[in-house]
């Protein structure tokens, strides 16, 4: 919530005759307010974050447009929002990241996709998948199908994704069925240009609304037998009324090629890709000008067969570049053809692989395979002898380097107040011995890396204390949940804390409490101490909460206080004490903490008011490079550097100039006992006549004792 | 066909580096000149450190149709590859992103150690030689220095060194210029940054080679006359060891103490191997200088270490600071100080009641602070009182017992007691840690060194074995795979008897 959008927000203000220049997400975003839209809402997560953090900064301008927003709690929840479609007509946006939110907006898209929409509605998702993915890879194709929402997988080039974000409000009105747009985490960040369009108010907004709720119509609700009803239009009217959209609009495009007894059928997403790729063979240049018929799918659900057929017909095969599995759209291929009797091959998973990313590398191969064997008279020997030869080099380079190139996973930040509870937590299982340790979604799951390794299972955002609750009764020794005060109010307060208390459960859970979900960029939630509306906290507690639930052992820890933290989870795992017991770590996101504190200190440092400035460090000499104090906490400044005692050899620990002087190594050299090696200054800066006082007075009486009278050494004349 | 293809740039960085800023820094140069560009990421939001890519294409030619550009890059097909450290260098090579008829490769050779580097209980760093020889083999051209120092020394940020050498490299079709408008167009912190980028720029036009870490020389020989003559009586190569021993035992304890030193060294040195001489030497010294609660106070008050303070700190002159330190000696350290019989009695108390895990004295003393100063300095007071304490009889012990295994190792093999003599870097540490280290070397001691001394095993199968068991004793802080080890080993020697069922 710290971090300033000013310079995107600018662009998103920008109209007719302007280029607009960005990443894809914020374009996203511009062509939402260029489509009249009614309301926007979503949940946080990567890479789709931005949509919404950008349009809480805007909020003039929103009003303006009279555009409702809604940060939601969850994906559900936002998914629910676009009920407001239903009867209205208002056109509405919603985001999450897929595949996790989809999941958990399940409920409401069903039962939105059902009744259908009046008023356009726009499911952004994320795409977090292949490289950097931080969920597990499933595919929003088949929520598209299960429930009838029509799914939109552009081109990553921003023109075709703004058109899709606009046309997509059409084709939802068109065939009253909600639409979706898929993303890749890359396409959400890619950079380009496109025309800008004046943003344009709707119809029915805040600022003109409705007179009054519509008419009752059972055949809206989610219930049989309206239902059969529904089911029926799905597939009698809007199906056939998407496909007669796509193909009259032109959503998926064909691409010209000379060698029309092959062809490719590619998601929009993979067009990009694809072209290298024919580059690499040397059967397309930069400008998509390729010698291969394809038809590009910006469309994947629903398929158009007619498209599919006559793009087909007179081929002798066709190679279908579809990524991620099952291979719906290519199974989807074969029934249109057999259906129509047409005797295309059709090529696809086998010549390209069936799981990981489509890279240029995973289809240039299949591409190599799919010309040998379809169009053996061109030769592509050239192309495959380079393919080949950057492949030897890459074996070459990884034999000379060997595999154990040190990982570098993500960690948790300096002076981030959760690693400390991880510290208790290894602390703690050396005196009563390993507990099951139940993780969860957010910057807590960075624990189960090294040097932590914390965490038996990761199910679901704000499940952790859910999945404990089978593990607890078949166990000598309690059980530990570990959740983000984010995924608290995401499900946890529900499907963990009220379950545990409804069915008696005696587990531990530890809810951190940093003040926003920080994990996804810092964004507000319900027991924030701010809100984006009026800038006061929402007042929804998270003690107040439990206790109300019924929760009897609830402590509140400051989670930089050590000592304090052990003693609790000990007790909390092994007191006699039956029932849920929550310990509440507090300690604000260190992130958030800094961009507002770097700016507060500077400020005060110019006005010449007193800093004082804490840094950690630690005694080169006294160090004996056993690195304890790492194991316990991981911190990214304190590392080592070699030691420059010429006696020993083993590095010795340092703390670098990235110290924002948390006192967790003090902490921990303390309650962990470990070694005298370290020390905290306090530097005063713009000092008061009583600093400079007192400091004189103890360097004169410890030089008169015989004592370093710590002069200070000459400094080069470095800025503060 | 159009043949040309896109300049394809990646950049490998870890995240909260600000590595987006370089990338912007590249798009921006490019749009200005007119060319078309893409760039795209994955970035990790809030998770810091973990090592991420940015990527960019640039079409080589001004024009205003829009050439599809790609997303990920492809192993062989990297014009420029830029690592801001360089591990990450490492990486990208080994992903095939490094290509002899392409790749310019620019990277910084400092060093940001991965968590498993930094957490080994000896040295995990890994070995960067090898690396320098991967860049060689593998770019067609590289710019490899130090730029976290350039960085430092010009006070900008390291992606400004970057850019720098980038623009020297000339690879782009851009010129200096362009960038430099970039940078005061962003408008944060220009002039620092213009100061990394002109660095960078000089070393992309002219390639400096990274300086390997050179241990600092060794001090002069010992200003210790009486004992100067006795050290240069030393083989060559023990000398040097020997001179920083003496004088680290001098300021420990005092002349005497020295003298023993090399009273011990001698009984080494005259077995006539160098390498063993030597290495006795180095752990001798350390061993005899032996970590307790006097010794620790006799560090921290050293003016030296406030002069370093100071300079890594930043203190101004005369500007008010405080130091304050963190001890926390255990019921064990602080008896340990008592003589023989009293501190026995008191730690066999403290085990029977169950205080030895539980009573630490926890102090936090403000070193540079009048009360501070006085505890510290009456604690190091206690110097001359050391030789009377039970942990100084306990360490001298142990000390006689390690070289008696070295002296009758040697007469053996002599394989077998430079690894004895090896040993000693498992013990080391206060507390906890040298509890731990001490018990592996015990263990260690009593099932491979004895039973090889007392020939009830071949002198080459525990040479080898003590290799083995030093790295499974620093492999783990439980002392697991020390047990484990130690447990095969055993197993290994019995001789397997035929089951009488075969």
């Amino acid at each position: 919530m710290e971090r300033s959008f000013a310079k995107e927000i600018e662009s998103l203000r920008l109209g007719d005759g302007d280029i607009f220049r960005g990443e894809g997400i914020l374009a996203v975003t511009k062509a939402i307010l260029q489509s009249g839209v009614s309301y926007v809402g979503g949940y946080q997560g990567a890479p789709v974050s931005h949509l919404v953090d950008v349009l809480v900064q805007a909020q003039d301008m929103l009003d303006d447009l009279g555009i409702h927003l809604e940060t939601c709690t969850n994906e559900a929840s936002a998914a629910a929002l676009l009920g407001a479609s239903i009867h209205y007509p208002a056109r509405g946006c919603v985001t999450w990241k897929a595949i996790v939110g989809t999941n958990v907006a399940s409920d409401a898209l069903s039962n939105l996709a059902s009744p259908g929409v009046a008023g356009g509605a726009l499911i952004v998702v994320g795409e977090d998948y292949g490289e950097g993915a931080s969920v597990i890879q499933e595919r929003s194709h088949a929520y598209a199908m299960k429930s009838s929402i029509w799914l939109l997988d552009p081109r990553p080039d921003l023109p075709m994704i703004t058109r899709c974000v606009e046309e997509g409000f059409e084709l939802s009105e068109a065939t009253n069925t909600p639409v979706m747009l898929e993303l890749r985490i890359r396409a959400c960040h890619v950079t380009g240009e496109f025309p800008a369009k004046n943003n344009k108010p709707a119809k029915v907004s805040r600022n003109s609304r409705l007179p009054g709720p519509a008419a009752f119509n059972y055949d809206r609700l989610a219930h049989p037998p309206a239902t059969f009803m529904q089911e029926k239009l799905k597939l009698e009217q809007r199906l056939p009324a998407a496909r007669k959209f796509i193909l009259e609009r032109g959503l998926n495009e064909t691409m010209p090629g000379d060698l029309s007894e092959i062809g490719i059928v590619v998601q929009g997403g993979l067009y990009n890709a694809l072209n290298r790729a024919l580059m690499n063979l040397g059967l397309a240049d930069a400008f998509g000008n390729s010698r291969v018929p394809t038809l590009v799918l910006n469309v994947t659900y629903p398929l158009v067969p007619e498209q599919l057929v006559q793009f087909c017909t007179g081929k002798r095969a066709v190679l279908m570049v579809e990524e991620g599995s099952p291979d719906y759209i290519e199974q989807a291929l074969h029934t249109a053809l057999r259906r129509a009797d047409v005797n295309t091959r059709v090529h696809g998973k086998g010549m390209l692989p069936a799981a990981g990313e489509y890279s240029i590398e995973a289809l240039t191969r299949g591409l190599l395979a799919f010309v040998k064997t379809e169009q053996p008279q061109i030769d592509v020997s050239a192309a495959d002898a380079a393919f080949n030869g950057a492949l030897e080099n890459r074996k070459t380079a990884q034999t000379l380097i060997g595999t154990n190139l040190p990982l570098r996973p993500p960690t948790f930040c300096t002076g981030c107040p959760e690693r400390p509870v991880f510290t208790a937590i290894k602390l703690v299982e050396r005196e009563i011995g390993k507990v099951h340790v139940a993780a969860d979604i957010g910057c807590h799951a960075l624990a189960t890396f090294a040097p932590f390794s914390l965490g038996h299972s990761i199910l679901g955002y704000g499940m952790s204390l859910a999945s404990a609750a089978g593990v607890g009764p078949l166990m000598n020794t309690r059980s530990l949940a570990i959740m983000g005060d984010g995924g608290f109010w995401h499900n946890g307060v529900l499907s963990g804390v009220a379950s545990a208390m409804f069915n008696r459960g005696d587990g531990v859970l530890v809810v951190m409490q940093n003040g926003y979900t920080s994990a996804t960029g810092v964004q507000y939630i319900p027991s924030s101490a701010g809100n984006r509306v009026d800038g006061l906290a929402s007042g929804s507690d998270i003690e107040t909460t439990v206790k109300a639930l019924g929760v009897k052992w609830v402590k509140r820890i400051r989670s930089y206080s050590l000592g304090t933290m052990r003693e609790t989870l000990r007790d909390a795992l092994t007191t006699t004490t039956k029932g849920l017991k929550i310990i509440l770590a507090e300690g604000e996101c260190q992130l958030a903490r800094q961009r507002r504190l770097r700016s507060d200190e500077a400020k005060a440092l110019k006005s010449g008011e007193r800093v004082l400035r804490t840094r950690f460090g630690i005694d080169d000499a006294v160090c004996t490079g056993d690195h304890s104090c790492i194991r316990l906490s991981g911190c990214p400044s304190l590392t080592i550097k070699p030691n420059p005692d010429p006696l020993r050899t083993d590095p010795v620990a340092s703390v670098n100039s990235g110290c924002v002087g948390c006192g967790h190594c003090g902490e921990v050299a303390h309650a962990a006992v470990l070694c005298p090696s370290f020390y905290k200054t306090e530097i005063v800066h713009n000092p008061g006549w009583w600093d400079r006082f007192s400091d004189r007075l103890h360097r004169a009486v410890i030089g008169w004792l015989g004592g370093s009278k710590a002069a200070p050494a000459p400094m080069p004349a470095a800025g503060e | 066909m159009n043949q040309t293809r896109p300049l394809c740039i990646l950049i490998a960085a870890m995240g909260g580096e600000g590595g987006g800023v370089l990338t912007g820094w590249i798009v921006d140069a490019a749009e200005r000149a007119g060319y078309p560009v893409q760039s795209t990421s994955i970035p990790g939001v809030a998770q810091r450190t973990g090592a991420t890519t940015y990527y960019i294409e640039i079409w080589p030619e001004k024009t205003t149709q829009r050439p599809v550009m790609c997303l990920n890059p492809m192993p062989g097909q990297v014009d420029v590859m830029i690592a801001s450290e360089f591990v990450e260098a490492g990486r990208a090579i080994a992903n095939g992103f490094v290509s002899p008829d392409r790749t310019l490769l620019i990277a910084s050779t400092h060093r940001i150690f991965a968590v498993a580097e930094k957490s080994a209980m000896g040295d995990g760093r890994y070995d960067t030689g090898k690396l320098f020889r991967a860049a060689k083999d593998h770019a067609r051209h590289t710019i490899l220095f130090d730029m976290d120092q350039a960085a430092k020394d010009a006070g900008s940020i390291l992606n400004a060194v970057l850019l720098g050498a980038l623009a020297g490299s000339g690879t782009l079709p851009l010129d200096a210029a362009a960038f430099e408008d970039g940078i005061r167009t962003e408008g944060k912190a220009v002039e620092s940054n213009l100061a990394g980028f002109r660095f960078g720029l000089s070393h992309g036009q002219n390639e400096i080679e990274a300086r390997a870490d050179v241990l600092s020389s060794l001090p002069p020989a010992a200003a210790m006359p009486a004992l100067a003559d006795r050290i240069a009586r030393l083989p060559m190569a023990v000398q040097k060891f020997a001179a920083e021993g003496i004088k680290r035992l001098v300021d420990y304890q005092g002349v005497a103490y020295a003298r023993l030193y090399l009273d011990r060294l001698d009984t080494v040195a005259k077995l006539g191997d160098e390498a063993l001489a030597n290495e006795t030497a180095r752990h001798l010294a350390l061993r005899m200088s032996f970590e307790d609660v006097i010794r620790v106070a006799q560090l921290k008050l050293k003016p030296e270490r406030f002069a370093a303070i100071e300079r890594e700190q930043r203190v101004k002159p005369g500007q008010p600071y405080t130091v304050a330190e963190f001890l926390k000696p255990g019921v064990e350290e602080i008896a340990s100080l008592l003589p023989p019989a009293m501190a026995r009695s008191v730690i066999a108390l403290c085990e029977r009641r169950g205080w030895t895990e539980k009573l630490h004295l926890a102090m936090t003393v403000q070193s540079n602070r009048i009360g501070g100063y006085l505890k510290l300095r009456m604690l190091a007071g206690l110097r001359g009182w050391r030789p009377r304490s039970a942990r100084y009889a306990e360490e001298q012990a142990r000390i006689e017992d390690w070289l008696d295994l070295i002296r009758r190792a040697a007469a053996l093999n002599l394989h077998l007691a430079r690894e004895i003599v090896d040993c000693a870097r498992l013990i080391k540490g206060y507390g906890d840690t040298f509890k731990r280290g001490a018990g592996n070397f015990e263990r260690i001691r009593d099932r491979v060194i004895l039973p090889a001394l007392e020939h009830r095993l071949s002198t080459t199968a525990a040479t080898d074995a003590l290799v083995q068991a030093r790295t499974a004793a620093l492999a783990d802080p439980d002392g697991q795979s020390l047990g484990n080890m130690l447990g095969d080993f055993e197993a290994s020697l019995r001789p397997a008897v035929p089951q009488a069922a075969e």
